[in-house]
């Protein structure tokens, strides 16, 4: 597994060598991970651990899956990276003067971190522009970027993207487990969140402790050496060890909760879902986690993406997501269907 | 565990019961066990072992927590038949022994919360609705000091410079900030934690709360002004001594506190697990206001 990663990330590094040399890119900061510092040295915690502890965010422009127009492209043009940069900053500035909704994104954006951006920009607000890379999707392995959908995933995915904001929302199984404040998935939470997406890191000996802003995920990783516990749970059941430096985690035993709607099929519990995923502190600001799901129910075979991590500065603060507290949204949406059933 | 610290854990219970005015976790001599950066170490999985979440006071055991009123009788005991006692309300009383309420001798310390009067009466008036106010029951965080006594185990996760309780109800996780933070931008169901160490003890001090959460099914409660200080001393390898005074100026005349052991869960590779309670609440919330209604697969009417 680690080997597999390592010779993924060689290849990109040699993929942009080459590019380097053939197109004339100029700037390293476009490469998966911070640019090498001679000497460095991961931090360790008071008990000897690596220290991966802090606030940490994916705030980079790079999409999960290669969009269809860049087919067969692992890297962008500089002139694209201009382009992009380019809105990334309009869109900084039209959040930071107030713009809202679709004001902000609808039209600038289509890789907007939530479809078309149609939510108060607020959310997902970084205050300032996010990192613009040259690589064009997360997804590694397979190498066309793409997730490996099996047929019926594809069909669900595509029903969860059409029926999106749509709805019928006849009853609370209709809307997402995002939408009913759940959860959407362990894949998602070390990266992704537009309501929320910093993670804090604490380590105490013997635990990673992992806590997500959106939903309040969390999960407590051993990392003594203590068995799964067997128990089947929403982000399954995790175990951690380091290994040279990096923490590796496998999680299993995930309910499975294929039953509910889900708005990433990708990031969907299932009782065949298995992860793994690869934490390595790279450099003061960086950790690259590297991402491998297998699930035959909903993939033909396991994928892999590796994602720059940022860390943010230690006043940053996780605050609280009281999410189902204030789900007024749930029984408005309930209640505005069964008007629009009267009027049929 | 040693038997000296039986014996210190002991000292304390007796001095508990006593409601001695010093506080417990000062008066015993046990030392903890530091963490490689100095600190006692509290890390691990906790668990009260009590009634508190059921009462904070003192109480005698019933039937459920809701109960049919008693209708009054005006004949002298024994001179007519028998009458019923406190009856389970309709909604409880399929669980039988389940749905009862088992005793407990509180604990509030002197075992009087001091409400102002119309707080007193808002208390009753919340007891008997309990069933419809309970947030408990609608899987909302609990808030502090009720999640400590919850009948659930949390877990205090001790790192260098950052401490976290996570809780299994609810999956509530707090930051117990080990520096100057100032004050809470909002108000919040958990609170606003900023830690500190006085000798052993880890003390919490815990602001910016909304004013919707209670400390326990009895109806207890409190307003945005709540102030919490906790206090989470080791008094032997596997017992915390947990105190709390809440403080409200809107709805009580005077600080007052609680105090109680906290018990480590010793099994071996204990781990907490998820209590994702917002799902097993959707019914009850939301299954009667869509069209359809998931438990019956009909439309609601």
């Amino acid at each position: 597994m680690g080997q597999r990663q390592t010779s993924l990330l060689v290849m990109i590094w040699a993929a942009f060598f080459t590019m380097t040399m053939l197109g004339g890119f100029v700037s390293a900061q476009n490469v998966m991970i911070e640019e090498p510092i001679s000497n460095w040295e991961t931090p360790r915690t008071p008990w000897g651990d690596p220290d991966i502890g802090g606030i940490w965010r994916y705030e980079a422009t790079i999409p999960l899956e290669r969009p269809d127009h860049l087919q067969n492209r692992a890297f962008l043009t500089d002139e694209e990276v201009a382009a992009i940069t380019l809105v990334e900053e309009e869109l900084a500035m039209a959040r930071l003067s107030g713009l809202d909704g679709v004001d902000v994104g609808k039209a600038t954006l289509e890789e907007s971190p939530i479809r078309y951006n149609e939510y108060n920009s607020f959310w997902q607000d970084h205050g300032r522009p996010r990192q613009v890379y040259r690589q064009t999707s997360l997804i590694l392995d397979p190498s066309d970027g793409k997730l490996p959908y099996t047929d019926d995933a594809r069909e669900a995915a595509r029903r969860s993207t059409e029926r999106y904001g749509v709805g019928p929302y006849e009853s609370y199984l209709d809307p997402d487990t995002g939408e009913r404040c759940l959860t959407d998935g362990a894949a998602i939470m070390m990266w992704q969140g537009p309501n929320g997406g910093h993670n804090r890191i604490v380590q105490s000996p013997g635990y990673v402790t992992i806590v997500h802003e959106e939903y309040q995920d969390r999960r407590i990783i051993p990392v003594d050496g203590q068995p799964h516990h067997g128990v089947k749970q929403w982000l399954g059941d995790s175990v951690g060890r380091w290994e040279n430096d990096v923490l590796i985690v496998e999680t299993n035993n995930f309910l499975d909760k294929t039953n509910y709607e889900w708005a990433n099929i990708w990031s969907r519990a299932s009782d065949t879902l298995r992860l793994i995923e690869r934490f390595e502190r790279v450099g003061p600001q960086s950790i690259e986690y590297t991402l491998t799901v297998e699930d035959p129910k909903t993939f033909t075979r396991p994928w892999t993406a590796v994602i720059p991590i940022l860390k943010l500065p230690d006043s940053t603060h996780i605050f609280e997501y009281a999410c189902h507290e204030g789900n007024y949204a749930l029984s408005n949406m309930l209640s505005a269907g069964r008007v629009e059933a009267t009027k049929n | 565990m040693h038997s000296s610290d039986i014996g210190k854990a002991l000292t304390v219970f007796a001095l508990l019961s006593m409601n001695s005015p010093v506080l417990l976790g000062q008066s015993t001599e046990y030392i903890a066990p530091r963490t490689e950066y100095g600190h006692p170490n509290l890390n691990g999985v906790w668990q009260a072992l009590n009634t508190a979440n059921y009462d904070l006071q003192g109480h005698e055991a019933r039937p459920a927590m809701a109960l049919l009123p008693i209708p009054p009788s005006s004949a002298s005991p024994g001179t007519d038949r028998a009458t019923p006692g406190a009856l389970p309300a309709e909604e409880l009383r399929a669980l039988g022994a389940v749905g009862g309420v088992p005793a407990g001798q509180g604990v509030v310390v002197g075992n009087e919360i001091p409400y102002q009067p119309w707080a007193a009466a808002r208390q009753i008036e919340n007891a008997e609705n309990w069933l419809m106010r309970d947030p408990e029951i609608k899987c909302f965080l609990p808030g502090v000091p009720r999640a400590t006594y919850m009948p659930y185990p949390f877990q205090i996760i001790q790192g260098a410079s950052q401490i976290l309780i996570a809780y299994e109800f609810a999956g509530a996780t707090r930051t117990i900030h080990m520096e100057d933070v100032g004050s809470s931008p909002s108000p919040t169901w958990m609170g606003w934690s900023v830690g500190s160490w006085e000798g052993d003890t880890l003390v919490v001090d815990v602001t910016g709360f909304n004013g919707q959460t209670w400390f326990d099914r009895s109806g207890n409660f409190h307003s945005e002004a709540l102030h919490v200080v906790e206090r989470y001393t080791p008094i032997s390898p596997d017992h915390l001594m947990y105190e709390a005074t809440i403080e409200d100026a809107n709805v009580f005349t005077e600080p007052w506190q609680i105090r109680m052991p906290l018990y480590r869960r010793i099994e071996p590779d204990k781990q907490l697990l998820e209590y994702e309670c917002v799902e097993f609440v959707e019914q009850l919330m939301y299954g009667e206001l869509g069209l359809n209604n998931p438990a019956t697969g009909q439309q609601n009417e």
